[in-house]
This record gives C-alpha cells, sequence and structure tokens, in this order.
C-alpha cells in the first residue's frame, strides 16, 4: 500500500501597489506516492512517541488524542497542517519539521506505523450511556450531521482523509468540536459549517455518541496491559 | 538570625527609603529593617492607581511570567477574547532555564534560550508590565505593584521558587549571600545560570563540588544533567578535574539507571557520585561541605540548596501552614485559595507534589486557564492531568539525550497525586537531543510567538 500526500501549491502573482487587481491562481495539486517501511517507522516514531507514548493511545482527559489506528491519510493531513501552520499547534510545530521528522518518506512510514497500531481496548466514554436520551439525541444528530462523511460506525475513510472517530476520547472529541465551533481550530469549511450549525448544547452529545461508537474487535489491542513491544 | 530580613521586610526598607528621598541612607543604618513597617506600602506612593489603561474586560492580572504565567496568559485570552489580561515580572525578559544545562556546554546559543515578553504580548494581546508585586489586599481586590495598584477580577500567583538555604544549615545571611554571590545554584535566574557558566568553562583543575536538594525541587534531573554537562565541559577543555556530586538523596532522583550508566560509562574518571549525604553546614572561608558522617573539601562549586514557594506566596498569608516547602494552600483541582475563588496558584508555587519543570507548569496553565475562564462563565470544567515531560542531556557534540513523559492520578485514599503513566526513554541518543531541542522550540513558539 502507498502512501499519499498531497500538497497543494498556491501560485501568487503580485502586481505593483499602482495595479489594484491581484490574481490569484488555481492551486496545484501534485500528489506523490511513497511506499511505507515499517521499519524506518518505527525508528520515526521514536521521537513522536517521547509525547504520544508508545502505544499511541492518546489520554483519557483528552489531553492527547489517539492516534493508533487512524487512517494515513488523515494522520499525513494533520502531519502537514501542523508542519504548515494551518492547524495551529506551536509545542508539536518543530517536530513535524523536515529537519527533525524527516521528509515526505519518512513521513510516510511513520503514518503507515501508526495506522497499524492496535487501538486502546477500552478508551474513554461520554457520560450518557445507550440507554439515556442524551445518547439518542446526540444519536441523531450525528446520523444527520456527520455519518455522511465519517460514516455510520465513525469509520471515517482512507481516500479523502476523513478522519476515523471511533475510539477517540470523549474529551478529545469535545474539545475539539468546542475549539472549531470557537474558530481556534482551522478545518475545511464544510466542516466548519456544519459545527455551527449545532448549538453548542448539542455538542457534547454528540462527542459522547461518537464516544460510545464500537471499536471493531480486531482493531484493539489484547488488553490494557498491552505495551508496544517494539519499544521494549 | 537577628539580621536575618525577610523579603517583605526588604521591600518595605526600600520603599520607606524611596518615600524619604535623599535620607535613605541614614535609615538603613538605624536598623529600622526590625520594625513593623505596617503600613508604610499603602499609603506609599504605589498605592495610587497604576497609570495603565482601563480595564476592558474582567481584568486577570497575572504575578511571574515564567513557564505558568506566559501560558495562562495567552490561553486567558484564547478561552475568552474578552478578558484584560496583565502579566507583571520583575525582569525585562525571559532566559530560559531548561535548556541552560547544554547551552552550558555551547550545544545551544543565547538566543536559543532569551525570548522578548513584549513580543509575548504583542502576539498575544495583553499586557506585560515590569514590576514587581508588593502587596496583595483581598478585599477591595487590589494588588499593590512597584508601578502602583491595579484592581483584578481574577488573580494568578505564578511566582516560582526561591531557595532555602536554612534547610543546609545556612541560617545567616551573611554566609547565605556569600553562598550565592560565589557558589549560585542556578534554577532561578539566569545571572546565576550564566555565573555558572563562566566558572565551569574557566574551572583550571581540582576538585568541583556540586550538590542536589533534598524535597521536591526545580528540575528534577537537572543536577545531574549539569554534572554530565560540566564533565565532558572539563573533558574538552582538557582540565585535570573530579566532580563531586553530593545528593541528599538516597539514590539518584530520576532517570536513575540511565545516569548511573552514563556515569559508569562516560564520565567514570570524573564523576563521583555520593548517595544520602546530607549537608548540614557549609564552611566558606576552607572551602569544605560538612554532611552527617563527612567533610568534602573543594576548589570551587556549585550549591544548589532544597527550595521553597517564592516567598510572596508567604508574605500575602497565602502558604500551608502544613507545608515544609510554605507552598500556598490552594484546591488542588481548581487551583484557586480555599477560602477565595478568585484567586489561583500555579507553577512552583502550587501544593501538589507535580514536578517542579517547564512543562509541568506550561500544561499546567493551559489548564488551569480553562478553569479561570469556566467560572467567569459560571461553570466547572472536569481535572486534566499534567504533563511532566523531561530531556536529559548526557553527551554533547552532538548533544545525546533520554527523556521522560509522565502524567498523574488522584489517588483517592492517599489523598495526594502519584505519578501515572510513566515512559522512561534512558537509551540516549542523537535524535532524542533534537527532540529535547524541538521541544523547547514549540514551548517557545507556544508562549512567544503564536
Amino acid at each position: 500500500m502507498t502512501v499519499k500526500i498531497l500538497q497543494r501549491i498556491l501560485l501568487l502573482f503580485f502586481f505593483t501597489i499602482s495595479t489594484p487587481l491581484q490574481a490569484v491562481e488555481k492551486p496545484v495539486d501534485i500528489h506523490l506516492s511513497f511506499q511505507p517501511d515499517l521499519k524506518n517507522g518505527k525508528r520515526v516514531y521514536e521521537i513522536c512517541a517521547t509525547c504520544h507514548l508508545p502505544e499511541g493511545w492518546g489520554n483519557s482527559d483528552g489531553g492527547y488524542p489517539q492516534i493508533a489506528g487512524q487512517h494515513q491519510s488523515v494522520l499525513v493531513k494533520q502531519l502537514l497542517d501542523i508542519r504548515s501552520g494551518f492547524r495551529e499547534n506551536p509545542a508539536m510545530y518543530p517536530f513535524v519539521q523536515e529537519r527533525t521528522m524527516g521528509g515526505y518518506q519518512d513521513m510516510a512510514d511513520v503514518v503507515a506505523y501508526i495506522a497499524r497500531l492496535p487501538m486502546h481496548p477500552r478508551h474513554a466514554k461520554g457520560p450518557w450511556s445507550d440507554l439515556s436520551k442524551e445518547f439518542q439525541q446526540g444519536k441523531k444528530l450525528y446520523n444527520d450531521k456527520c455519518a455522511r462523511c465519517h460514516g455510520a460506525l465513525g469509520e471515517g475513510k482512507n481516500i479523502g482523509a476523513i478522519p476515523r472517530l471511533y475510539g477517540q476520547h470523549y474529551a478529545y472529541l469535545l474539545r475539539q468540536l468546542e475549539l472549531v465551533h470557537k474558530g481556534i481550530r482551522k478545518v475545511n469549511p464544510a466542516m466548519k459549517a456544519i459545527v455551527d450549525s449545532v448549538p453548542d448544547d448539542k455538542l457534547q452529545k454528540i462527542a459522547n455518541y461518537v464516544s460510545w461508537l464500537a471499536v471493531p474487535e480486531d482493531k484493539k489491542a489484547p488488553s490494557l496491559n498491552w505495551r508496544n513491544p517494539d519499544f521494549k | 538570625m537577628a539580621n536575618k530580613i525577610n523579603r517583605r521586610q526588604f521591600l518595605q526598607t526600600g520603599i520607606a527609603l524611596g518615600g524619604a528621598g535623599l535620607t535613605g541612607q541614614g535609615v538603613l543604618a538605624d536598623n529600622s529593617v526590625q520594625k513593623k513597617p505596617a503600613t508604610i506600602v499603602a499609603s506609599g506612593r504605589f498605592s495610587a492607581p497604576a497609570a495603565i489603561p482601563v480595564k476592558k474586560g474582567p481584568r486577570v492580572v497575572i504575578v511571574g511570567a515564567g513557564w505558568s504565567g506566559l501560558t495562562m496568559a495567552k490561553y486567558l485570552k484564547r478561552q475568552n477574547p474578552k478578558f484584560d489580561v496583565v502579566l507583571l515580572d520583575k525582569n525585562e525578559q525571559f532566559v530560559s532555564c531548561p535548556i541552560s544545562n547544554v547551552w552550558m556546554a555551547d550545544q545551544v546559543n543565547l538566543e536559543f534560550l532569551t525570548h522578548s515578553y513584549v513580543e509575548a504580548a504583542q502576539n498575544n494581546d495583553y499586557l506585560f508590565l515590569q514590576a514587581t508585586a508588593l502587596e496583595l489586599d483581598r478585599d477591595s481586590k487590589t494588588l499593590v505593584t512597584t508601578l502602583g495598584s491595579i484592581r483584578y477580577d481574577y488573580l494568578v500567583l505564578a511566582p516560582g521558587i526561591d531557595y532555602d538555604y536554612g534547610r543546609i544549615g545556612v541560617e545567616d545571611p551573611e554566609q547565605e549571600y556569600a553562598l550565592r554571590m560565589q557558589y549560585p545554584a542556578g534554577f532561578s535566574n539566569h545571572s546565576e545560570i550564566m555565573a555558572i557558566k563562566h566558572k565551569l568553562n574557566r574551572f583550571e583543575g581540582g576538585t568541583f563540588l556540586m550538590t542536589v536538594p533534598a524535597g521536591n525541587y526545580r528540575c528534577m534531573a537537572a543536577p545531574y544533567e549539569r554534572a554530565c554537562m560540566a564533565a565532558a565541559i572539563f573533558r574538552k577543555n582538557n582540565v585535570q578535574a573530579k566532580i563531586h556530586l553530593l545528593d541528599m538523596n538516597p539514590d539518584i532522583r530520576i532517570k536513575a539507571d540511565g545516569f548511573k550508566k552514563a556515569f559508569a560509562q562516560y564520565y567514570g574518571d570524573i564523576i563521583e557520585y555520593e548517595s544520602s549525604a546530607s549537608i548540614t553546614a557549609v564552611n566558606l572561608q576552607d572551602k569544605e561541605i560538612e554532611t552527617d558522617f563527612d567533610s568534602y573539601g573543594f576548589d570551587d562549586a556549585v550549591i544548589y540548596p532544597p527550595v521553597r514557594a517564592a516567598s510572596i506566596i508567604e508574605d500575602f498569608g497565602l502558604s500551608d501552614p502544613a507545608s515544609a516547602q510554605k507552598e500556598a494552600s490552594i484546591d488542588p483541582f481548581k487551583y484557586h485559595l480555599l477560602d477565595d475563588e478568585y484567586i489561583y496558584v500555579t507553577g512552583d508555587s502550587r501544593s501538589q507534589p507535580f514536578s517542579k519543570s517547564g512543562n509541568t507548569a506550561s500544561s499546567e496553565a493551559r489548564y488551569v486557564a480553562e478553569v479561570i475562564a469556566a467560572h467567569a462563565n459560571g461553570k466547572e470544567i472536569d481535572w486534566r492531568s499534567p504533563q511532566t515531560m523531561c530531556f536529559s542531556g548526557v553527551r554533547i557534540d552532538p548533544l545525546e539525550s533520554m527523556s521522560i513523559i509522565a502524567f498523574y492520578q488522584y489517588d483517592q485514599v492517599d489523598k495526594t497525586f502519584a505519578f501515572d503513566r510513566v515512559h522512561l526513554m534512558e537509551q540516549w541518543n542523537a535524535r532524542a537531543g533534537q527532540a529535547g531541542l524541538a521541544w523547547a522550540e514549540g514551548l517557545f513558539r507556544d508562549m512567544f510567538y503564536s
């Protein structure tokens, strides 16, 4: 399997001040494919693991997301967005620069490695279980607003870089939704419009429902005590 | 003992001098410092309102522009742009304590460590004032500073640490200040750190003594890292030197296997490590340190005494009487004073037993900024653990480091916090060395440039 990296290059032509018109050219899309090398991916991941830990399971309190098992293209998109500054994450910024993590091949290698990590067997769920009114409200909102892109099971899509949502910690989901709502986390306009169409107090219910979406058994680590053997 | 001047008395004396104009010298000579100056400050010129812009929203005043205060200022504005944030520090610019050990060994330059408060304020839309906090009046929610008094809606105290020389048997100010000048610890300000760098690089040989304090001192791994850096410097400079590393603790406090291996593998001929060395006295004349069982001579030294919460916490009457390090009495999850939800204490003056380090303070401040923003909205948020992360340099040229990351969880039975998931990477290498620098660069970027 190859990892595709899409780079958008905006070519801007600047006119002199006396010319009020500024022509903005259309973006040029460049598709690059790399055959991932998991051994090198593990080597690159050592640096990631200093914060994300060898398992990449994130924190139940939402300080870190679960990255294990995420789609490769989603991971690439986040790395590139943070590298370019589009997704503001100053603390992570230096780590994703070429001088620290390496070039596109290294990026392809590390996302392939992360995508293959087994997921947290018991990630943090929201406060309302499936018998509650809130759970049902969240389910309806999710199916109306989110499922079309993210999938009814929250599986996302590698093509199109739609994040896999199942397995994500409740607190992380909620904080990200709130950050998008406040305009602090930048996302694509379609996602932003949808989040903005949801009243503030409903975000919790969506995050709650998403956090209860089942993680397929074959994606989970065998137990909570599982430790990434590459880091023994 | 009789001549001990605490910070408040010292400041008030200074203020009295200022108020008395040119008659100052006589005042000092007549021992007036011993009298309780009561309301000198409040009645002095400092109690007049500071000539700063009028507040544009709920005013949050932050005392101390270290890792906690800087992060707090930025994220308070992020959480609620209506907050009118005022950040105070007695220094005019920021020089990082983290990474300073590897700076001593020339692995980064001074510009890497040095950052502008003005730029941080500019980029994050708050006000920076170079001022010292003097008095707190909680009834009128007023903080008196060297620029005048400032009314606050919320007050955050993030003043860091002070040294506690008393805990190594140094009570006399003469001796304490001799130690501060000649053998500075290098964990509270950059003048000390610079003096140590020059000391290490000019050392001509003999015994160089370094100490590791007991208690929850600032930057757990740093004294051991510093021994590695010092040894690397001596070797590079071809100096015949022995480093006597006197540890007041029964064992290396953190990354113990890594440091032991590093001492043995690379610096066996230079570093002599001594555990359980309870320092009882320092004899400056003979250049000797006394412990319970022994005494150690030295040619030069870096003496790191135990630490306590910055004395302003005690001066403002906020210390927890049960705290050995005079830390503030605060709610362990919300960080406000137990009897005042408008005053918060964060960073190394907190009472929780978290590691006193930059990353801990910064990650904590992001959370507390959310606590305060929620409080202003009549809401509460769930507790999040601070994150302790630290890189320790072992070798230089290129820098090779090891790292640790840890979180905390509250033990309901013991009613205290303990380390949660700890991830130790004790196998040092050059990539971790670079990662350590990337870590610092990322947080400087966070606090100052974005």
